[in-house]
């Protein structure tokens, strides 16, 4: 004889959404102490049209009759539209998302016990960095982080920003960082990777002095990519994954330019996070650094010391997507490698489809790294005051 | 043991699931139906112990050889039979829990038994008790 289930909890996929797997107990929030900080949590507007209410009569014009107009993105080819299956929303069509406040407390801050999560904004937008009207993509970034204060920053103390900026003509960005600098959520600036100069050159350095007169560091994430900023020196590859593995040398030669050009002896306070770009290429940019500044350190005189300390002291990594050797002790010969302890800072890449969950991300950690990798290190790096941590942890 | 009627045939309909949680663990199991044929997963991904049961299933690209000057072709093959997890996109072979991107993973699977109208997974009561 057959018995009926019907005590247990029925999910049907498209009536009542997904049944994730809760997070572990390890992540269960603590209230002595910041243990899960997210260096890497899209937002983003429920349709462009909602940025409207943060744009001057002229850009709204300008939106209405034009669109965003941004750049085709090379890499519309990412996956499901780049975003966790399990997360479409019932009542939206196929493979549309809702990212609002409450969903990403939902199934990211309230189920897997984030402290604190930095936004980062869109990855689909950050074509603003290959707008060629600067003004425009000086308003869109405006009207983008405005939308993030009132959507988000108001509603929830964990929700923390990176505003963004637009690297098209340096003086709008620093007139953004001075606009927004006073208000305690702004933590952190953000830039996309992908920018038409190297982030050492001279035409970046006012937005580097501002975000160090503010104590803000600098998180640069992947992205940026248009049709005038080509992701190698011998062009655009054809498919996603070879796009992937374009990151670790475009990071590389970003961290090689803020270190040779002499940023970190201009700003001696300033931090720079590079986010989504993959780690292990870090290791060999220090060692190689070094060696070059030993040998032919008297073409920089002005580097008083090993690149690789530069590095350490201002460098930050995001740990997200993790490599996954075979090998899985490989990973944490890497992070000995990377000094993982002063670099690594946690990130989940919420909602992508290829992001990191905090449990199986590094399940073997000591509990010297997991602290500093999953929150101190964010913290050190971030604009936190102490009552925004009192907060959090209230 | 004991017969648990997890679901009617009519009720998922061909290329149609549905997810029983918690049962046989904590994530659950997914029942699919493949072409009238009725198969259960572990709702866990083997891979980073994602939903597994809640992502798209799909075919996959198939082709003779790479995209070259003299042609190529790019097909797409065994469609509704491939369930892509949710997270990181690996695939499963529906039928068989066999994972298509890694030959050492598989996930688990569960008979099911058609009995009439009524689709019948084996279970003992310890499935009932949610686990860890």
């Amino acid at each position: 004889m057959a018995q009926t289930i019907d005590r247990l909890e029925q999910i049907h996929i498209g009536k009542k959404g997904s049944a994730p797997i809760a997070a572990p107990g390890w992540t269960a929030k603590s209230a002595d102490r910041v243990k899960l900080v997210d260096c890497d949590v899209h937002h983003n507007y429920r349709q462009p049209e909602d940025l409207l209410p943060y744009m001057s009569k002229f850009y709204q014009e300008h939106f209405l009759d034009q669109g965003m107009h941004l750049p085709g993105v090379g890499y519309a080819n990412a996956p499901y539209r780049r975003t966790r299956t399990d997360l479409k929303a019932p009542e939206l069509k196929e493979r549309e998302f809702n990212m609002s406040l409450e969903f990403t407390q939902k199934e990211l801050l309230d189920r897997w016990n984030i402290d604190i999560a930095l936004l980062t904004g869109p990855p689909s937008i950050y074509t603003y960095a290959g707008l060629p009207d600067p003004d425009w993509a000086a308003a869109l970034v405006s009207a983008f982080n405005d939308y993030t204060i009132e959507h988000w920053l108001e509603k929830d103390p964990r929700v923390v920003n990176a505003i963004l900026l637009a690297p098209n003509e340096p003086a709008l960005a620093v007139k953004e960082i001075h606009r927004l600098a006073h208000r305690k959520d702004t933590v952190a600036v953000m830039m996309p990777m992908l920018t038409p100069h190297l982030f050492g050159k001279r035409v970046y350095h006012p937005i580097w002095e501002a975000c160090a007169e503010h104590d803000l560091p600098v998180v640069a994430h992947i992205g940026g990519h248009s049709p005038g900023a080509t992701p190698t020196p011998a062009g655009f590859p054809s498919y996603y994954t070879e796009s992937r593995m374009t990151r670790p040398s475009l990071a590389s030669a970003q961290a090689a330019s803020l270190i040779a050009e002499g940023v970190f002896e201009l700003f001696p306070t300033l931090k720079f996070a590079m986010i989504e770009v993959q780690q292990m290429w870090a290791a060999p940019l220090m060692w190689h650094m070094d060696a070059d500044w030993k040998a032919i350190g008297d073409q920089t005189p002005w580097l008083k010391r090993l690149p690789s300390e530069y590095f350490r002291e201002h460098i930050r990594i995001g740990t997200q997507p993790m490599h996954e050797p075979p090998q899985t002790e490989q990973v944490y010969q890497m992070l000995e490698m990377l000094h993982a302890d002063e670099t690594m800072v946690f990130c989940t890449d919420f909602p992508h489809w290829d992001w990191n969950d905090p449990v199986t991300v590094l399940p073997k950690l000591d509990e010297h790294r997991r602290r500093r990798i999953f929150a101190d290190n964010a913290l050190d790096m971030l604009r936190i005051s102490d009552d925004m941590i009192d907060a959090v942890l209230a | 043991m004991r017969r648990i009627v997890v679901a009617k045939v009519g009720e998922i309909p061909a290329g149609g699931r549905k997810i029983i949680v918690p049962f046989r663990g904590r994530a659950g199991i997914g029942i699919f139906n493949v072409g009238g044929r009725f198969y259960a997963l572990r709702n866990i991904c083997p891979h980073k112990r994602g939903p597994l049961c809640t992502g798209e299933v799909a075919g996959r690209g198939t082709t003779t050889a790479p995209p070259s000057l003299t042609g190529g072709f790019v097909g797409y093959e065994r469609e509704g039979e491939i369930l892509r997890c949710p997270w990181h996109a690996w695939q499963f072979d529906i039928a068989t829990g066999q994972c298509l991107v890694d030959p050492d993973t598989r996930v688990k699977t569960y008979a099911i038994i058609v009995d009439g109208d009524d689709l019948i997974v084996d279970v003992d009561v310890s499935d009932f008790v949610a686990e860890g």
